[in-house]
């Protein structure tokens, strides 16, 4: 996005007040293209003088890198001493316009702010018309270390009392962030440790499996977990410390035993109970309505015959023999009073729910009970689960019911069993952070050995002594394809294409007309191979165009750069890039010239092809 | 709020705003323009919707504006009205009243222009940093362009003249060369080789420059006993732009040079100014034969100002102090606040645009 202000207008105002040279940062390499174009019948040309120091120093340039020659830039920067400097550019162009700057030729260049680091010139002033910043298609604010970054090339030592940084509107600004971002102290850095296929391989070639760990725990991400690890011990000790206010008990593991205890007798009252949830009054008594236990109802005494639950409410119900014999039905909650009575009855699976003998015997006991007997006390647990005869079968399972310590355990097990988790809970945090990344690593090899590039003895097979050769990115496809015999009979541009389509990770659209059955046929293939790997290896990209473009360059060793370019929408920048990293590949896949001597001569024969014109300007 | 409520307000929302709602919640949402970004919004499931609602109005810390599209002449040309702002200040992080007047942009301006030359005269910390390097390994972390070449420079010198090799790395192909030609004009091209992935230029020569990736690639080959070039007698790593450590791609091939750096030669890294410089020390300090020290510094040798540029060519000091000051307690200049409340109210909606 252009900023809000005409760069024309805004050179005008900078120059005014000696705030030149300035560089200007914007969001995109077509907003700084324009701001460039839109100088063109502008009166603001600067003096003659100048423009042949531009032109002077420009030809210097030229004699050292002749691809900027006939850059279609060169009479804007002559005449009003403005450039563009971005990653579409090729870097003899950058180098020129750092160059022109370093001189003082230049009054303004507009730049991206995409790589801070790569902008590596000052001025006098710096210009910003943004606090955020598209990265990995998404718009994110930037850091206070990347503002800084930015800001930091104003002011140049030795050249400048003072540096600016002006800040101008554009859709993308928010003053805020930009204030906070000159102002406050910069973000720490976090340690980005990752473990690779090849690090892997490189590690186990020079030491053996038993010394990798020490090696990953020298990394810095280690460094900081440790320090992470160590606030979570400090924690730990506290939560031990606390544990061990409780003393001694009559059980090594108190916490745990009276744990498994209660759990036993949920499980257990909960079984009876299935889903009823019985007021508590009601479950405490319902332990002793069993059959032949006498009880109080509506005033009188009456023998329970048998206890169960209604059909429809599933509340607890009794049969209740009451005096004369009479066989009744009631809801346990008529029962006023549990009496210290049980008479031997013997049971019976329908009515009257015993044998007539038994009922008789009843029926006579009944008869004979004076008007007052011994009620039983019954203790009602408001957690409902301290059921009496619960705790009696569980004696013997479980000390707990008769041990001295029981009072005080049941007091303190909900505090102490929330200690004890948090405990259990820092301990395997603290225990995954200390082995984490050997824990990685340990995956990596899995995967390595699945494939045979270790030994279950996590040595080097044949393979994965030249596999760890290919140390970029995608190692894991690229060793594959070499393997599964892909490349065998390849030609250097094919190989070529396809490599630059496993190196290019931009998704920044383009479009290249030449694609050739051969191309088209073996990407296909490398696609499903890639696609087969993606559990262990995020696929490449695989573009056509871009794997095209390489193909065609070394297919046609006579194509002039221009023409190429031409032949594409991509950015003259980013086919040298591409190119650049499809020769650093292609020179891995040299590397294995020891084993795979024919696939390193197609390397190297793509390599020498490769390298002509604009690609062997620069080392 | 109703959807038509929501889509009002949404209207009267800068762009960027509308973003910084859309973030995380509408996929690709940078690719939209308001009308879209407003349409994707208002569809969102019900609890982001709250969500944004929630933060609408902390974007709006007064009662909703009045204006509405009905009325839209007011906003429409706020050039007729510049001194009025019509709504409030954005919201800036003012931790404190400011006492002090602000400075006028004509104090701002003061006090441009050239230094006449000075004869060259090494500060303090870059003394220190040199002379600690030869018994320690050292961490530079100072602001950009405060000279931390120099160090790397005079430590380069002092590696040579105890003959012993050094190796610069730099996270870019493009630093490489520039600092190729640099190191070649101080030392002679001779002196100088430069390592590639897939070229070696001068590779015998003392100061060897190199991506870290390269110089990685190296120390697994020393590892594994097969390199062809020789490293007991390499006396010197620099690691330029070192803050590249925290790259979420690359930051681990920095880990495992310096993991892997032999023992016997010393680190220089070289880094922009970074949070937590001492813990890096501590790290490196932990792993190696020697501690490592920390020189860091946060003033700038060349002070800075900032300044803000208004569209109409109005320039306004950007805080209310002439110097950035460092720490959380800055106020914006009230004319800036003024003058970007104006630009906010300008480019409200498509309709308002000029
Ligand atoms: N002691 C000094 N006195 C005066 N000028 C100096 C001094 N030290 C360095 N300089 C000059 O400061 C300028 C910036 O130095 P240099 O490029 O080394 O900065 P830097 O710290 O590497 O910045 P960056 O973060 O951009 O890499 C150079 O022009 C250098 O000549
Ligand atoms: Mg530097």
């Amino acid at each position: 996005m252009p900023p809000a202000i005409h760069p024309v207008d805004l050179l005008r105002v900078l120059r005014h007040q000696r705030l030149t040279p300035a560089i200007v940062f914007l969001t995109s390499r077509r907003a700084c293209d324009e701001a460039i174009g839109s100088f063109e019948h502008r009166q603001l040309p600067i003096p003659p003088t100048r423009s042949t120091a531009i032109t002077d120093v420009l030809d210097h340039m030229i004699a050292e890198y002749p691809s900027i020659a006939g850059h279609p830039l060169i009479p804007t920067v002559q005449q009003y001493g403005v450039a563009a400097h971005h990653a579409g550019h090729l870097p003899s162009w950058k180098i020129a316009v750092e160059e022109l700057m370093r001189q003082g030729c230049l009054d303004a260049v507009f730049a991206t702010t995409t790589l801070a680091a790569g902008v590596d010139f000052p001025a006098r002033t710096v210009v910003m018309t943004q606090s955020s910043v598209r990265k990995n298609r998404n718009i994110m604010e930037l850091t206070v270390n990347e503002i800084q970054q930015l800001a930091g090339r104003g002011g140049r030592r030795g050249k400048d009392y003072v540096g600016f940084v002006v800040v101008t509107p554009s859709p993308y600004i928010d003053l805020g962030p930009i204030a906070n971002g000159l102002t406050n102290h910069p973000e720490p850095i976090d340690s980005q440790f990752v473990v690779s296929y090849p690090m892997v391989l490189n590690l186990l070639k020079a030491h053996s499996i038993d010394h990798i760990q020490p090696i990953l725990e020298k990394s810095f991400a280690q460094f900081q977990l440790n320090q992470r690890a160590d606030a979570y011990e400090t924690k730990l000790d506290d939560v031990e410390t606390q544990l061990e206010t409780y003393g001694r008990r009559e059980c090594a593991d108190w916490i745990a035993q009276w744990q498994s205890f209660s759990l036993a007798k949920k499980r257990r009252s909960h079984h009876r109970r299935k889903t009823q949830h019985d007021p508590p009054e009601i479950s405490a008594q319902l332990a002793f309505l069993t059959p032949g236990r006498t009880v109080e109802l509506s005033k009188a005494h009456a023998i329970v015959l048998r206890q169960y639950r209604s059909r429809g409410q599933g509340a607890p119900m009794l049969t209740v023999m009451r005096s004369g014999g009479r066989i009744i039905e009631y809801p346990a909650s008529a029962v006023t009073a549990v009496i210290d009575e049980v008479i031997d009855l013997t049971e019976a699976r329908r009515f009257p729910w015993c044998t007539p003998q038994s009922l008789n015997h009843a029926i006579e006991t009944l008869e004979q009970f004076p008007a007052r007997l011994r009620r039983l006390p019954i203790r009602v647990d408001q957690d409902g689960a301290d059921n009496p005869v619960l705790t009696e079968t569980l004696k013997d399972e479980f000390p707990c019911p008769t041990c001295p310590s029981r009072p005080a355990c049941q007091k303190d097990h909900p505090q102490a069993l929330k200690l004890r988790q948090e405990e259990h809970r820092l301990t395997k945090t603290i225990h995954a952070m200390r082995t984490e990344l050997w824990h990685r690593f340990q995956q990596h090899v899995e995967v390595l050995q699945k494939f045979g590039y270790l030994t279950p003895a996590c040595q080097l097979t044949s393979e994965g002594d030249w596999a760890r050769l290919i140390r970029i990115n995608h190692s894991l496809l690229i060793t594959e394809l070499i393997r599964m015999g892909a490349f065998e009979g390849i030609t250097a541009s094919l190989l070529a294409g396809v490599l630059a389509s496993i190196a290019h990770d931009d998704d920044r659209p383009a479009s290249f007309p030449g694609r050739h059955p051969a191309l088209t046929s073996t990407l296909g293939q490398v696609r499903k191979i890639a696609h087969s790997l993606s559990a262990y290896e995020e696929p490449p990209l695989l573009r056509w165009d871009v794997a095209a473009i390489a193909d065609r360059w070394i297919a046609e060793p006579t194509l002039p750069w221009n023409e190429l370019i031409r032949s594409t929408t991509m950015a003259e920048g980013d086919v040298y890039r591409l190119l650049a990293r499809t020769l650093e590949y292609l020179s891995q896949v040299y590397g294995l010239k020891a084993t795979h001597p024919g696939l390193a001569g197609v390397a190297r024969d793509a390599m020498d092809l490769m390298r002509r014109d604009v690609l062997q300007e620069l080392p | 709020m109703t959807n038509d409520a929501l889509a009002k307000h949404l209207t009267g929302l800068p762009v960027r705003l509308l973003h910084r709602l859309a973030k995380n919640r509408v996929h690709r949402h940078f690719r939209m323009g308001k009308t879209r970004l407003i349409q994707s919004l208002l569809s969102l499931p019900p609890e982001q919707r709250s969500e944004i609602e929630t933060t609408l109005t902390s974007f709006l810390p007064e009662p909703p504006r009045p204006s509405k599209p009905s009325k839209p002449d007011r906003a429409a040309k706020p050039n007729l009205q510049p001194d009025a702002p019509s709504r409030p200040a954005p919201p800036s992080r003012q931790h404190q009243v400011p006492t002090e007047a602000a400075i006028s942009t004509q104090a701002l301006l003061e006090g441009i222009g050239v230094p006449p030359p000075q004869p060259f005269k090494p500060d303090d910390w870059q003394r220190e940093a040199i002379n600690c390097l030869a018994t320690n390994d050292v961490i530079l972390s100072v602001p950009t362009g405060s000279g931390k070449t120099y160090v790397a420079i005079e430590a380069m010198r002092r590696a040579i003249e105890a003959e012993r090799t050094v190796i610069y790395t730099s996270p870019l192909k493009a630093l490489s060369n520039t600092k190729l030609t640099e190191f070649s004009q101080l030392f002679g091209a001779d002196q100088v080789g430069i390592l590639t992935g897939d070229r070696r230029d001068n590779p015998q020569a003392p100061i060897l420059i190199m991506t870290t990736e390269i110089l990685r690639n190296l120390l697994y080959d020393a590892a594994s006993g097969e390199i062809d070039m020789r490293l007991d007698t390499l006396g010197l790593i620099i690691l330029d732009e070192s803050q590249f450590l925290a790259d979420a791609e690359r930051g681990v091939v920095w880990e495992e040079t310096i993991i892997f750096a032999p023992a016997q030669s010393r680190l220089l890294l070289l880094s922009a100014s970074i949070g937590n410089p001492e813990e890096v020390a501590a790290w490196i300090g932990s792993i190696r034969s020697t501690s490592c020290h920390l020189i860091q510094h946060r003033k700038r040798s060349v002070p800075l100002r900032a300044a803000y540029l208004d569209p109409s060519g109005k320039l306004a000091p950007f805080f209310r102090t002439r110097d950035i000051a460092s720490g959380k307690d800055f106020a914006l200049h009230p004319e800036t606040k003024r003058l970007f409340a104006n630009y906010e109210d300008r480019t409200l909606g498509p309709r308002y645009r000029r």
